[in-house]
Order: structure tokens, then sequence, then C-alpha cells
């Protein structure tokens, strides 16, 4: 092994140099990332960072530089190299539409090359060309077409990648976890498109950079600002209405952005005299000052809200808040570093006036992050880092709101943690057709103390009751306190990441990857999908971090000159402790979570096909995914039956198959179209198979769970673009969105529920379809 | 769920619909279901008690069948054994000697179909209802009528409590069930709303006292038994166990519940 990391540092004899620099765009500034800098002569090349940054060694000579970018004018120049040079290169959009964009070969063949593989990308402008519901464009919505990315159905929170929960997703905003996703319970997603430049979906073969969740990474830059010119953009929807003003603090050295979205339907409620409110708002801002050739910071902040309020007697009030500093610095032409401070809060509160009860619940985190990248070799690239974390939880504290409340107060015993991972990651270039990624991270987490832990007896939170086959809670015999610089529990886990490609020729290649991952928070949740009121717990002396395995292999190809591209992905993974409730178990201000919850499995396969169309007047995508996603709790005695018999159980989320067609075709510069059509299997459910009279009410009861399936979910939506003006020279720009989501107006069933009709006293199986045809516009501008 | 949809709704766009659907069940047989609910009503003797006996069915039919020819008894710690009569195959079995003691163990046994089913339970004792406080400003749309039944929780003891709201008017009777996990010691109250009540009708309010084994029963049972169960929001549905079990043959265990509880009961007519 040592000898296969150091051989790439013996196999030099000619002098090389380094080319290094930052790629931008000419206009704005804005660095670009993910930009080809290829050098055709040498059959190599290399790609900005998520800061614009590149670097490439070659040996002494002349050569052509390629640089290309999607959207953008390719820059094609000759560079005598002799030294090391650090060249910034700035590049043009290309005004036109998409065709005339020039795009050489080689950019799809060095993807095939690289070993990363079960990754997405989208580009906000191909999200924002998307049909969506009620014309709001949403990031999140638009992933869920990818191959192996789902929900839990329409107007749920959060996503599923390759039959994982929700919660097994980390979420970066420029580097700072997100721990909710949502705006009003999931029908929006809480990114601003606007404000974001890029984002990166990471499904498997996740590098050892990233770490602390489970199944997947979204990793979403937001835009630097224009440091030329001062710019404004935003849009007028039916929902909500954007604003995002972007400009030099010191002309080519400083920017700022600052973007804002809030909701505003609630402003006319008043007109139908309602008291009732519920609209959600956020704010993205970032400075960014490049102090010198090898200095840049970064200031960012994110904060949103949701509110929702009927008639005085409910309140309640969600968000996250992010702060985040950043400084890149160059240590040397090779090597890249980028040092993160971030803060984060996710406050959930809630006001029952009716019951005098204020409810308060958080996570604070903070975030240390030191990554470096560096250039060793053309063949060789290392990147390594630290990453140290601080939680404190507040599960909730709750308070009588007046004098005349019946609430007591009472205080959920705060939680606090510290987690700490080092990681190396190296990227390999053994031959011409074979290359390797290969490293691991080393995740440590420490529970500290807290003011009372539950002791139990045989330190057994949970019984089982023999003679009525159920869970019980047990009694605590006492309570430990501790101070908080004490560490209650330990877990370390090294988690090794491995990526293989291999070049069958130009056109296709196959890859292999394997990855273990563990996650030390969870979010506590016996619902179908997250809810805002779901409380985050980690890992300490009654729940085990969840470990996860996988393995995927592909295959890829491009045909027709890269006009299409072709992935074929399989996966299969397993999940060691995912936690599982015992059936009733309350959740709600529950200080002693142990007592309702037994350590599970989970697995999942699949096979993911995507087919895409990348040039010409139709661009588009076909993805199918075929998957299964199962847990199982079994008992940890023989006597004891576990959760649903400890048999295998369909996830909330498992779809057989989920099909999604997206296409755009662009008829001239005024007018474009695009459209989605979906197709999926429906999500399992549990219905019930009998029923009983109770206390002269009717009690369905209920199969083993999610043994049933809702009926298959499809629709079709489309869009139309227009472009009044194309050829305006003024600085003004308008557009205008026009959509039709679920044109069909199929009544897809959201849930399908059993009860008694209250007024005829017949049961009866109610469908809610949330969204049937929908109509919207929208009208975007930019000066 | 459905509240949550609600709230959505208020943004005014939204398209969601409800309807009532055919959906294909998978069955299963039948089981026993023991409504064995003795109460005690304050200020009675308790003699006379009910125990109703009936069959789980598939879930669209119309009818609940009676589970008839059982034989029901209950006894006492003080060597007591009160003998339950069937009323004309209804699956009704009353008795008219029942000896309630605040705080006593008692015993159920039920033959059935050869099979022996027992439960073990404890009369529990409950506070009065002070109380009713209307308020005609409540509810979703701020128009419907809400009552609060207010009771002192006791201090320092765990208090369950079960209530019971049947209105004069054709609707299903309100049930709940509260601990005092935040309301030890203090006044608190039973919440009641029903969208159609108007001024004259007649609420009667009972609330019994409960263990903290039927609170936990009932908890889930509400859960699963509301309209609202099955969405995105709803914990998982699961077969509810009460402590009756069939000691012949456990895997066809029973559904429902034995209870002994005091009773409180107020007759409000709403103003």
């Amino acid at each position: 092994m040592l000898i296969f990391l150091l051989s790439p540092f013996f196999l030099q004899s000619q002098e090389k140099f380094t080319l290094s620099g930052t790629v931008t765009d000419q206009l704005s500034n804005e660095t670009l990332i993910g930009v080809n800098i290829i050098i055709p002569e040498l059959q190599t090349g290399t790609i900005t960072n998520e800061y614009g940054f590149y670097s490439i060694t070659l040996p002494e000579g002349s050569y052509e530089i390629q640089i290309s970018y999607l959207g953008y004018k390719t820059i094609s120049e000759t560079l005598i190299l002799k030294e090391a040079i650090t060249k910034n290169y700035k590049l043009e959009e290309a005004a036109e539409s998409l065709d005339e964009v020039v795009i050489t070969d080689d950019i799809e063949r060095l993807d095939i090359k690289k070993p990363q593989m079960s990754v997405n990308s989208l580009s906000i402008k191909t999200i924002k060309n998307m049909p969506v519901v009620l014309g709001e464009v949403d990031v999140i919505k638009s992933i869920t077409l990818l191959p192996g990315v789902t929900n839990a159905g329409e107007g749920s929170s959060g996503f599923n990648v390759r039959g994982g929960a929700a919660d097994q997703n980390l979420i970066l905003l420029d580097e700072a976890t997100i721990f909710n996703s949502s705006h009003l319970f999931g029908f929006f997603s809480v990114f601003n498109p606007d404000a974001i430049k890029d984002i990166k979906l990471y499904k498997g073969g996740i590098p050892s950079k990233y770490g602390g969740r489970i199944s997947s990474v979204l990793d979403i830059y937001q835009k630097e600002g224009n440091s030329k010119s001062f710019h404004m953009n935003g849009g007028i929807g039916l929902i909500s209405s954007r604003l995002l003003a972007e400009g030099p603090i010191k002309k080519d050295k400083g920017s700022f952005l600052i973007g804002g979205r809030s909701s505003y339907a609630h402003l006319f409620l008043p007109l139908f005299d309602l008291d009732n409110v519920a609209y959600f708002y956020d704010v993205n801002t970032k400075l960014s000052y490049n102090i010198n050739e090898n200095n840049n910071i970064y200031l960012s902040g994110y904060f949103g809200r949701d509110v929702f309020k009927f008639s005085d007697t409910f309140e309640n009030t969600f968000g996250n808040s992010v702060v985040n500093f950043r400084w890149n610095h160059l240590f040397s032409d090779k090597l890249f570093s980028n040092l993160s401070l971030i803060y984060s809060d996710y406050y959930y509160g809630l006001q029952l006036s009716f019951v005098g009860f204020d409810w308060d619940s958080s996570i604070k985190n903070f975030n240390l992050k030191y990554d470096f990248k560096h250039y060793i070799n053309n063949n060789f690239k290392l990147e390594y880092g630290l990453n140290s974390m601080y939680y404190k939880f507040n599960p909730g504290d709750i308070k009588p709101i007046n004098d005349n409340s019946g609430i007591n107060p009472y205080k959920l015993i705060d939680k606090y943690a510290f987690e700490n991972a080092v990681y190396i990651d190296a990227e390999h270039k053994i031959s011409d057709k074979l290359s390797v990624s290969y490293g691991a991270r080393l995740s440590m987490f420490h529970r500290l103390g807290q003011d009372e832990l539950n002791v139990y007896e045989n330190d057994n939170p949970l019984i089982f009751n023999e003679t009525f086959g159920i869970y019980e809670k047990a009694d605590p015999i006492g309570t430990e306190t501790f101070s908080k610089s004490d560490v209650i529990e330990s877990f370390a886990n090294l988690e090794p990441r491995l990526a293989i490609a291999y070049q069958l020729n130009d056109k296709s290649s196959v890859k292999a990857s394997y990855n273990r991952m563990s996650q030390y928070l969870h979010l506590l949740s016996n619902t179908s999908s997250p809810t805002p009121l779901d409380v985050w717990s980690p890992s300490g002396k009654y729940i085990k971090p969840q470990l996860l395995d996988q393995v995927a292999i592909g295959y890829f190809r491009t045909f027709n000159n890269n006009a299409y591209s072709l992935e074929v992905e399989s996966f299969y993974k397993t999940i060691k402790n995912r936690i599982d409730y015992i059936d009733g178990a309350d959740l709600i201000a529950n200080d002693a979570i142990e007592q309702v919850i037994l350590n599970g499995e989970g697995r999942a396969y699949g096979l993911e096909v995507l087919l895409k169309k990348n040039k010409g007047k139709f661009t588009g995508w076909l993805a199918y995914t075929l998957s299964k996603s199962e847990q199982r709790t079994q008992g940890r005695t023989a006597i004891e039956t576990g959760i649903n018999n400890g048999e295998w159980y369909n996830t909330p989320y498992d779809k057989t198959h989920d099909i999604s067609l997206t296409g755009s075709y662009e008829l001239n510069k005024k007018w474009s179209f695009s459209s989605n059509l979906i197709f999926q299997t429906g999500q399992p459910t549990t219905f019930p198979n009998g029923q009983y009279q109770y206390n002269d009410i009717i009690i369905p009861n209920y199969e083993a769970r999610n043994s049933s399936r809702l009926p298959s979910y499809h629709r079709l939506d489309v869009a139309v673009n227009y472009n009044p003006n194309p050829e305006s020279t003024k600085n003004f720009k308008g557009e205008w969105v026009f959509g039709i989501y679920n044109i069909y107006n199929r009544k897809n069933a959201a849930s399908i529920s059993f009860s008694e009709n209250r007024n005829t006293g017949n049961n009866e199986a109610t469908r809610l379809a949330i969204f049937g045809i929908v109509p919207s516009f929208s009208y975007n501008f930019k000066f | 769920m459905k509240k949550i949809i609600y709230i959505v709704c208020f943004l005014g766009l939204f398209t969601t619909c409800e309807d009532v659907i055919d959906v294909d069940l998978n069955t299963t047989e039948p089981k026993l279901v023991i409504e064995a609910s003795i109460n005690y009503f304050k200020n009675t003797l308790g003699n006379n008690q009910t125990v109703k006996l009936t069959l789980s069915a598939p879930f669209f039919d119309d009818a609940i069948p009676p589970a008839t020819g059982a034989t029901v008894q209950i006894s006492d710690p003080f060597g007591n054994i009160f003998n339950f009569i069937e009323t004309d195959n209804t699956g009704i079995y009353l008795t008219d000697t029942f000896i309630p003691v605040i705080g006593e163990t008692y015993q159920l046994e039920i033959t059935y179909n050869s099979e022996l089913y027992t439960a073990t339970e404890t009369l529990t004792s409950v506070v009065p209802i002070d109380y009713v406080e209307q308020n005609n400003e409540g509810g979703f749309s701020g128009e419907d009528i809400e009552l609060k039944a207010y009771y002192t929780d006791p201090i320092g003891i765990e208090n369950y409590y079960f209530f019971e709201f049947i209105s004069d008017i054709p609707v299903v009777p309100t049930l709940n069930v509260y601990d005092d996990t935040f309301t030890d010691g203090n006044e608190i109250f039973g919440f009641y709303t029903e969208e159609d009540l108007e001024s004259g009708d007649v609420v009667t309010i009972r609330n019994y006292g409960s263990s903290s084994q039927f609170y936990d029963f009932m908890f889930i049972l509400l859960q699963q038994g509301s309209d609202s169960s099955g969405g995105p929001f709803e914990t998982q549905p699961a077969t509810i166990r009460g402590n009756c079990i069939n000691t012949t043959n456990p895997d066809n265990f029973p559904y429902g519940y034995f209870r002994l509880s005091e009773v409180d009961e107020l007759v409000y007519t709403v103003e």
C-alpha cells in the first residue's frame, strides 16, 4: 500500500511545472465550478474546484490549453510552460442558445475516466427550466427526477436517496449543515434558486471529505455576487416572490449578495376575514473578498422561517439560521486550502394558547472544517482535512403562557455532543485506462455529560411483556448526573472509501465503488415522512450510531459525439443500528426515547438507468430506477417478537419502479417548452384488515406494517418560457413562465385513510389528493 | 395530516381534494372484542354493570356481529363472584349484584367458543368535574362552540383521565385521554368541540378514572380510530393489545379492554 501510495512521486524524470489559477465569469467575476481545463495533446486535464481553483502540473513545453464550460464560450490558447504559471481565465457566457455552445469531446471523456460515480450535478439553469408545481422553482423537487432519488409523496418533507431515510442526507449550503430542508411542511424547499450557483448530489462512492450522514450528500454552493457591477434579479410567482441584489464592495475585489424570498398569499387572507396566517420567508447573504492572489474570504448567511398561526389559538414557527465564515488560502500553486467556521441553528417553536402551552426546541451547532486539496502531480491528487463539530440539543422547553395556564414548566434535558473527523482521499491515475480513488475517514463521536441520565435495571429501558406480546417502558431505577466536560459514551469508526474506473474505450467505462459511512445523529420520527416537530437525538448509551456499507457498480458511455450519454448503475447497501419505534410510541416531548425504541437494520438494492440527451434544441433525460428498500427489527431474545414480528418490511419510500422523463425544447429565442412525465409504483402503506367496535367508536384493525400500497402515482407537467425581447440590448430583461402541473388532473393519492363517516356511520376509505391540475405563471426579471 | 393540509390550503391556491374511493382490503379471521367497562358513577351503588362482547368483522361490513353464548364472570378479592347473564343473544351480558370498591383489583373470566379469556385490573378513582367553560369563537373557523370541562389534578401522583363527551345531536361521541405529565397538581380541562353544536344542545360529559395501562391502550386506539390516520405525518398503525389474554390459545388474542373506573358525570346544556 505504501509503495502504491508513494509510486507517483518516483515516476518523475523530466522537469515539471505547475499551471494554476481561478476561472471566473467575465461579466460578474463569479467563480465557476467544474470548468474543464484540457490539454488535448497530452490527453489530460483537470476541473476547477468548488471555489473555481485549478492546478495542473505538466512537463516543460508548449501546449494548447482549452477551457470549456457548459453555457460559456470555450477559450483555446497556447501556453509555453517553462516555469510555474498562475493564470486566471475569464469565460464569456454564450449569450445565444445552448446549441451554439461548443463543447469538446474531452469533457465527457474526462468524466468517464474519473473514478467518482453515483453523482449527479444539476445546473441551476436546468432546474429553472423544469415545470414545477405552482411555478415555484425547487431544488429538491428537481433532484427527485434523477434516478435513485424519490420522496415519501407530494407534500412530504425531504427526499430519499437509494432507499435511505430523509434524515440520512447530508445537506450542505456553502459547507454548512442544514437540518430541515423544507418550507410549508415539505411543499417547497428552503433554497432560493436565484442565490444558488451549483448543486451536486452524491448517492454513492461518497468521498471521505463528507461524513455524518449515511445515504447521500447534497452539496449546494451559493453565488458570490457580482464584483464588477450592481445587478438585481427577481421573480413574481403565485406563491412567493424573490428579489436578489448583488454588486461590488470594491470593484474586482469584493462583492456582496443579498437575496430574499417570501410567500405572500397570506396577505390576502384578511380580505376574507380569516385570522389564519401561513407564510415563509428566507434571506441569503454573502460577502466575498479577494485579499490577494492567495487569499479569499467569504462570509455567508442564511435565515429562514415558516410561520403558521390560527386565530390566536395556535402558532408555529420553525426554520434554520446559518452563519459561515470561510477563508481560501493557497499555500502553493499545488496546495489549496479552505477553512470554514460555521454556526448553525435549527429552531422549532409551538404555542397553543387554548391550553396555555409554549414549546421551544433547537439544535445549535458549531462547526470547524479545514480542507486541503493537494495537486501533487497529474496522476495523483490528495484531499485531506479535519472536521470538528459541537452540538447542543434542546429537545424541548415547555412553559405556561400565562398565570392562568394549567401547564407546569417542564424542561426536557439538554444534550451535548462533540463530533470529530479526519480524512484523506487520494485520486490516483494508475494508467491511461485505470483510475482509482481511495481513502478513509476516521470519525469520532463523544456524547458529553448532561444533567440527568436515566439508569435502568440491567441497562434495559424497554421490557418485553410476554403475556401480551408487547413492549413496555421500564421505569428508571435512578438517574446519573454528569458535568458537561464528562464523556458519557464514545464511538469511533473508520470509514473506508474506494472507487475504481476502468476505461473500456474512448466512449465508455466501467466503475465500481465501496463506501462505509457512519451517522451519529438520529431524527426521531415514527411518521411516514419527517415533520418539523421531529427532534434530532445524538447517539449515546442507548442509541448506537448507524453504519452503512454500500457497493455500487456502473457502466457509463457516451454516444454520437456526446450528444447522448448513458449511465447504468446498480447498488446494494446495508444499514446497521437503524432505530425503529415500538407500536404506538409517543415521541412528542418524550424525555426517555430509549423506552420506545429498538435497534433494527435496513437494506436497499436497485438498478438505475439514466439516458441523457445533452445537445441540440431538444435536451433532457429519461431516468428509471428499479429498487427495493426494507427494514427489520428483530427481538433481542428468542422470546421477543421484535417490531412487525421481526419480519422485513417496506420502508415508506420503497418504490419498485420510478420513471421520470424530463425534456425541454427550444423552439426559438422567444419560446421554449419543457415537460416532465413521471410514473412511480404506489408507496407502501398500512391498510386495515378488519374493524371492531369499542366504546361506540369504530376501530380499524391494521395489517402488518406497510404491506399494502397506494395506487400508482403518475402525472404530466408542461411549461412554456416566453422571452418577449431576446434581442433587446437594454439592460432590463424579463421572461414569462407559464406552467401546468398534473395536466390530466390525475388524483394521485397522498394517503388513504379509513374511518367511520361521522354522519352516516358507514365505514369509508378516503383518498387525499394534494395537487390536481395546477396552472401557474411567474415573471422573472433581471437588470 | 388533514390539519396540515388545511393549513397549507390557506395559501388559497391548492387544489387539494378528498374523495371516497373503493379499496380492496385483506381480511382475517374474526376475533373476540371485549368491552368490559365497569363504571362506578359517583353517588350511585354501582350494582348494575354490563359487559359487551362482539366480534371483529371485515372493514366495510355494515354490522358488527355480537359474540353470543359466552359465560362471563368477574371476581373480587373478597371471594365474591359476579355472574353476567346475556340478554337474548345480543352479546350484552348484565349483572345487578356488582360491588365496586375503589382501589381493589378484579379478575375477569370469559369462556367463549371453548376458549378461556382472562384479565385483571384495578378500580381507579377520579376527581370530579368542577365546572364547564363555553367559548363560542373556537375551532378552525373561529365560529365553533368549544367546551372545557375543568377538574383539579391531585398533586404528586401520576393520574390518567378518560373523557367522554356525548351530545344529543347525531354524532359519534368524542373520546379523549389525558395524563398529568405537564399539568401535575393544576386545574386543567377536558376539551370538546363539535362543528354542529348549537345553543340548547345537551352534552353529557364523563370523566373516568384510568390506569396507566388503559391510558396507553386508549392513546393508541384513538390515534388509529380517528379519521386522520394513514397520512405522511401519522404514526405507523399497528394492532392494539389491551389487557385481556386468551389463555387457551394465546395467538387468538382478543381486542378490547377490561376497565374499572369511578366516573363523574356532568350534563351540560349549551348556552
